[in-house]
């Protein structure tokens, strides 16, 4: 006969203002198979979990209830208490009347202990059915996915491969490098973006640990932590990588013009190119929808100036796939597109440009040679007004959260303006100065102290065009007046938004995503790199924005989470898993279509009765199976068990109230 | 409204800074001065407001302001300012760019606060120290209103704050040697 031990936590006052402890140990008591039960102040302390290691060996207990918070928080540290004592721990029930009861019951007092009450003798006769059960082993593939080739990609897949993990890194441009690339000198330090970063590709590219498929999309992701298949297709690139030298003569005699991505479209570049000169792999590829010959049959040129024969017009997409056991994603930001401030003029003035376009023409390699420019006639601006929160913070056009670079990256561009224009000043329109980083601050003061950059508080309402002149006008709160700034050039520093790719990406990987189209992380404070599904990870703006410092900190603690799951050849898995009795197995496979996580499959197996013929059976991977139970509730001859949650199990929970 | 941008160079901020010693771009708008000030709920601009219209240039707006006027030169401002600006400073050197260029806030509390200074300075030459006595007729009879806190007199009288007579400084003679300096070279300037 089974001996139950009930252990009833105070929590503190958590429970103990709202549940009368001492009547539910009364009540429990009540209960025959129960031979000890007892109340303590803090269950989970070490003389709490002494009582239950020294009742189960007094009291001689074949399974444990513990009445206390959420098991989500202590039913971990519960099986070990019972490991300790020599038990199975796995029979361990916890009865949650602290998330069930106490606090969802503060205004009436003897309702919450009766439903603790409930709660415990439903978990007592629970656990008198229960089983012991033992740890799954899962073996590991050692080997992860990086999704994104920027900074946070690239931060991961080399400390990943440092730790001789091998990584297969997949960039969809044909570059890595990402949003970093583009910039000129970064905050607070002044350093130059390209001389930090293009190191670190080509570190990437000759990595031996490292597999680089750029030009490339994942689509499709089949399995579970450890043993994730991944499907990638590499687009056609019409340029054979081994027999390209990267010399160049085909993107020089390319007769196609069309905008430069690289350079925010301020420049032209060809119809097979490279992006940028430092580009990592630093081999052309063709764009397909501007080639004349992919479009519409006419010029080749760029293959009869190949001299290594490296262009083909044929080549097709490629499906490659690779057996993985963690997976980074790592896929970056979009910047804000402004269009919807109409009183700005976006779109009408020429002379109103976005930040990262700001970059790119202050930028040393950029497309006006690290002099700004006006856009509507060429001329060096000397009045620059930049505009903070162009789509931040603002609910009815843009977004309701901080970008929390822009603040940072404006007084850098303040910064940068007066080394490229001596003689110019820099006006910035602003709501606040969200400076908290290390530098930060000061490097604000400097922008204001050292370079004369002027301050406005407040909103700008609109702007208009004056002779050649752009009209700024707004308010600075810090005299109370309305002030209008008579521009040059104005900047936005439009938002950060979530890649837009990104709900797909999240579908197919089987992860979730907030309002915005971020990906969402397990525990916004504790567990901030991992999603909700085991084995996959965040780094980078794709989780929220952030700046280079913290991308780069998040990229290498994703490196840590995946060295750790990698740590041993095999990884342990609660063994509560769904099993199949082939002899009630009526083969009607609707458990295979209820399964979220794709852990079953079809089997054949003998009829039986001296029949030879097979027949078809429901299969579980128990490598796969999370233990949800949509399986042992679909199937129609109840063939399907799910350990620790047995029917005896659930029925005896059902009978005790 | 105010136009930025178009008059070129910040003047303004330039002189200002020249002639206090101190950096008005340091001031990162905190207020604390304003808090600190015992006289910021009389003045038109309080300091705070005053140091941003010096860094947008607003030449004639802060001249005519009656802020500078009403500074009493405390120093509690700077004392308390995170950045250590040298505020009182500041407002000095407003005043006097405002005295030269002769753009002077002609508001009453601003003309009865510059005669109090110049009877003060005027007790100073004379007599190389203050004479309160004469000082608050004087200042009562040039602001024609004679009875002015009259009722405090007797009180202050027997207490002693008030001297019926004044002995002159051993050094009155270097003071008024200082003034004629002091009043030859503004005639020359």
């Amino acid at each position: 006969m089974a001996r139950v031990g009930v252990f009833v936590c105070f929590c503190g006052a958590n429970i103990a203002d709202y549940v009368d402890v001492p009547q539910v140990v009364e009540e429990v008591k009540r209960i025959k198979e129960v031979k000890f039960a007892t109340e303590y102040k803090y269950m989970c302390s070490d003389p709490g979990q002494g009582m239950i290691r020294d009742a189960i060996i007094q009291y001689k207990l074949t399974s444990i209830v513990v009445a206390a918070c959420s098991p989500r928080m202590h039913e971990k540290t519960f099986r070990k208490a019972l490991s300790d004592a020599g038990m199975n721990p796995y029979l361990l029930e916890v009865a949650n009347i602290r998330e069930h009861s106490s606090w969802v019951h503060q205004k009436d007092k003897k309702a919450a202990t009766n439903k603790a009450m409930d709660l415990c003798r439903m978990a007592v006769a629970k656990s008198i059915a229960n089983e012991q059960l033992h740890e799954i082993s899962v073996p590991v593939t050692k080997r992860a996915l990086v999704i994104g080739g920027g900074i946070a990609g690239i931060q991961a897949a080399l400390d990943i491969a440092d730790a001789r993990i091998p990584v297969v890194l997949v960039e969809k441009s044909p570059s890595i490098g990402g949003k970093m690339a583009q910039l000129d000198e970064t905050f607070p330090t002044l350093d130059c973006a390209q001389c930090i970063l293009t190191p670190k590709m080509v570190d990437v590219a000759s990595h031996p640990y490292i597999e680089l498929i750029p030009y490339a999309e994942v689509l499709e992701l089949q399995g579970f932590v450890g043993n994730y298949k991944v499907k990638i297709k590499k687009k056609a690139s019409y340029v054979n990588f081994k027999t390209c030298t990267g010399c160049g003569a085909c993107w020089q005699k390319c007769p196609v013009k069309v905008p430069n991505e690289y350079n925010m479209g301020i420049d032209k570049r060809k119809a097979i190119y490279t992006p940028f000169p430092q580009a990592v792999p630093n081999k052309p590829v063709i764009d397909a929808e501007n080639c004349t010959m992919l479009t519409k049959g006419k010029c080749g040129i760029c293959k009869k100036v190949c001299l290594p024969g490296a262009i083909d017009y044929e080549m097709q997409d490629e499906i490659i796939e690779r057996e993985i056991g963690a997976v980074v994603v790592a896929t970056g930001y979009d910047m804000w597109d402004p269009t919807p401030y109409e009183e700005y003029g976006v779109g009408r003035f020429k002379d109103i440009i976005t930040s990262l376009e700001f970059e790119r023409m202050v930028s040393a390699n950029g497309p006006t040679n690290g002099v700004p420019q006006r856009p509507s006639d060429g001329k060096v601006p000397k009045n620059v007004v930049f505009i903070k929160c162009v789509g931040s913070r603002d609910e009815a056009k843009g977004i309701e959260y901080c970008s929390k670079i822009c603040c940072m990256y404006t007084t850098k561009h303040t910064i940068l303006l007066h080394h490229k224009v001596h003689d110019s000043h820099a006006y910035v329109f602003y709501m606040d100065i969200r400076a908290a980083g290390k530098g930060y601050e000061e490097f604000v003061k400097k922008a204001q102290v050292d370079t004369g950059t002027t301050y406005l508080r407040g909103r700008v309402s609109k702007i208009y065009k004056k002779g050649d002149k752009l009209m700024v006008r707004g308010e600075d709160a810090q005299i109370g007046q309305v002030v209008e700034v008579e521009a040059d050039l104005v900047v936005l520093a439009t938002a950060v938004s979530a890649p837009k790719d990104n709900p797909e990406l999240a579908r197919l990987l089987g992860i979730s995503y907030d309002k915005y189209g971020y990906l969402s992380e397990a525990h916004p404070k504790l567990r901030p790199v991992e999603t909700a599904k085991a084995g996959i990870f965040l780094a980078g703006c794709t989780q929220a924005p952030k700046d280079i410092p913290e991308t780069v900190s998040q990229a290498s603690a994703c490196a840590a989470k995946v060295c750790g799951l990698f740590s041993g050849d095999t990884m342990k898995k609660d063994p509560m898993v769904s099993t199949i009795n082939n002899e009630y197995c009526s083969g009607c496979q609707n458990c295979v279509k209820v399964c979220p996580y794709g852990a079953i499959i079809t089997d054949e197996v003998p009829v039986g009765h001296g029949i030879k013929d097979l027949r078809t059976v429901a299969k579980i991977n128990e490598g796969v199976c999370q233990g949800c139970g949509s399986c042992v509730a679909i199937c129609r001859s109840m063939a399907i068990t799910l350990a620790g949650f047995t029917d005896p199990q659930i029925i005896n929970e059902i009978v005790s109230i | 409204m105010i136009t930025l941008g178009s008059q070129g160079k910040n003047t303004f901020l330039e002189d200002v800074n020249l002639k206090s010693g101190a950096n008005v771009l340091e001031c990162y708008q905190c207020g604390k001065c304003v808090g600190t000030c015992p006289v910021s709920q009389y003045m038109d601009f309080p300091p705070r407001e005053i140091m941003q219209m010096v860094k947008l240039g607003l030449r004639n707006e802060c001249y005519m302001a009656n802020s500078h006027w009403f500074c009493l030169t405390c120093s509690a401002c700077s004392g308390r300012c995170p950045r250590e600006i040298d505020i009182p400073a500041v407002m000095e050197a407003v005043r006097h760019l405002a005295i030269d260029e002769n753009y002077i806030n002609d508001s009453k509390k601003v003309k009865e606060i510059r005669k109090f200074h110049e009877i003060f300075l005027d007790m100073i030459k004379r007599y190389g120290r203050n004479y309160e006595l004469r000082m608050m007729a004087e200042f009562n009879i040039r602001t024609r209103n004679l009875f002015k806190d009259m009722h405090l007199a007797p009180k202050a009288l027997l207490k002693g704050k008030i001297p019926l007579g004044v002995k002159p400084l051993k050094s009155a003679k270097a003071i008024k040697r200082m003034f004629a300096i002091a009043e030859k070279l503004e005639k020359n300037k």
